[in-house]
């Protein structure tokens, strides 16, 4: 393969982004997409991600493609999750669809980072998430984590 | 998925109003991505988070990672297959969590129960002290200040020596090795824990003397006088009255070791001095950086 091929990717809303194949090859479910879609595959649509988030996607695969021994590659990574928690979200979600396992790793460790010491409530009202459980949910939850003691 | 571009603008992101950002909506998987940065604590905690969480937080593959690598061999050697063999991963780190009693009660086992290591304890009824059967020297108190419920008490003594052994298979780790002894005897009295001084004696003549050696060759000894040589009447000793974590040293288990015997012991065997007045309680194998976070009283 030469790397002069560049593959299309296409969101969810319809933007395209063109990028070199070495740098789509970064996420597997391209890499798996490419290798049994047939030469013809220019065009790969990922309806999972949306146009922003794939757009920074793109933009860690291309840095950890291009120059994946540099000094300053800790320092990228470290600035390139510090976005709000929403995009950040995206980008774990983004991560995981299009198996991308070094930015799934990165984004679900400052995730991670972003609930220690703090309680379930401050969590929901951080991250906008609905509780779902019914009372006789939520009772049988006590009982089921109450070996843990620190809970 | 398929969202719209109702979260497209590039500054100052909103929340779609449509969905909600996106973490209530995360699959399983991904959940379950992050609680590898989590401790099993947090974990149980968030599990409280929505249905996805829940489901994450009960996930083998995040337990499993939480588990230590032998976890199996370690369940082997400690209870029957039928009370293990159809736990999922999460019940199986719940049940070790707890201290797991074997070798017929005298030693027990747990994880910790934040970063899943495995810590040992060995009770005095497991070791060889000399002279025990002799009333005269030592006696076995029943108490609750023993996670056994029972340390041996020496009334007095010229030959004094604990061993032990324990072979286990313990995960790769460095280990500190620790004999836990109280000076002075305790009782209540209206309800209130008093101290008795009356037989402590002989323990700021000579030192102590403290070792360990493993099936790998590591050796470690230590060397302390267990009471203070000089005693202000005033504040009197800190050393007395309470349990005290003498720390005989450390010694490390590679991937490679299946099983790593520990030999150890305390000795104070100059029989020029007759010494007693102290219980020993248990030798605790505890990794060693779980050991300084939480600041046991260390020699």
């Amino acid at each position: 393969m030469t790397s002069s091929k560049t593959i299309v990717l296409r969101s969810s809303d319809g933007a395209t982004f063109e990028v070199d194949e070495a740098v789509a090859l970064h996420s597997l479910m391209i890499k798996h997409r490419i290798e049994t879609g047939g030469a013809d595959s220019t065009t790969i649509d990922v309806p999972e991600v949306t146009g922003n988030t794939l757009s920074k996607v793109i933009e860690y695969c291309k840095k950890h493609v291009e120059a994946p021994n540099s000094d300053d590659l800790k320092s990228f990574d470290t600035d390139f999750v510090k976005v709000d928690q929403a995009v950040l979200c995206h980008l774990a979600k983004a991560s995981y669809y299009m198996n991308i396992k070094g930015l799934l790793d990165l984004s679900s460790k400052t995730i991670a980072d972003m609930f220690k010491g703090k309680t379930v409530e401050q969590i929901r009202e951080t991250f906008h998430i609905k509780n779902d459980f019914t009372p006789e949910e939520e009772e049988e939850l006590r009982k089921e984590n109450s070996w843990n003691l620190f809970v | 998925m398929g969202a719209s571009s109702s979260n497209l603008t590039v500054t100052g992101l909103r929340p779609s109003t449509r969905t909600g950002p996106c973490l209530g909506d995360m699959p399983e998987s991904c959940v379950a991505c992050m609680f590898t940065y989590l401790s099993p604590p947090e974990i149980c905690s968030l599990a409280r988070l929505n249905r996805a969480f829940r489901g994450a937080a009960s996930s083998d593959t995040v337990w499993e990672s939480k588990l230590p690598h032998n976890y199996r061999d370690l369940l082997d050697l400690i209870m029957p297959p039928e009370r293990y063999r159809n736990l999922c991963k999460k019940d199986i780190f719940a049940l070790l969590s707890r201290p797991v009693p074997f070798d017929d009660g005298n030693k027990e086992v747990w994880l910790d129960m934040v970063t899943g290591r495995v810590c040992v304890s060995i009770s005095a009824k497991a070791m060889a002290i000399t002279g025990i059967e002799d009333r005269r020297y030592w006696n076995w108190i029943h108490t609750e200040e023993s996670r056994f419920n029972i340390a041996a008490y020496l009334q007095q003594i010229w030959w004094f020596e604990a061993d032990g052994s324990v072979k286990f298979p313990f995960p790769a780790d460095v280990y500190t090795l620790s004999f836990r002894t109280h000076l002075g005897k305790f009782s209540k009295r209206l309800g209130r824990r008093v101290c008795s001084f009356e037989n402590t004696h002989g323990w700021d003549i000579k030192p102590v003397r403290f070792e360990l050696s493993t099936s790998g060759g590591q050796d470690s000894c230590a060397e302390c006088f267990l009471d203070d040589c000089d005693k202000d009447e005033i504040t009197g000793s800190y050393k007395r009255g309470y349990w005290v974590e003498y720390k005989v040293g450390e010694f490390i288990v590679s991937a490679s070791d299946p099983a790593t015997e520990i030999r150890f012991s305390m000795k104070q065997i100059d029989c020029t001095h007759s010494k007693g007045g102290i219980y020993v309680d248990n030798v605790s194998i505890i990794p060693s950086d779980l050991k300084k976070s939480r600041r046991m009283l260390l020699k």
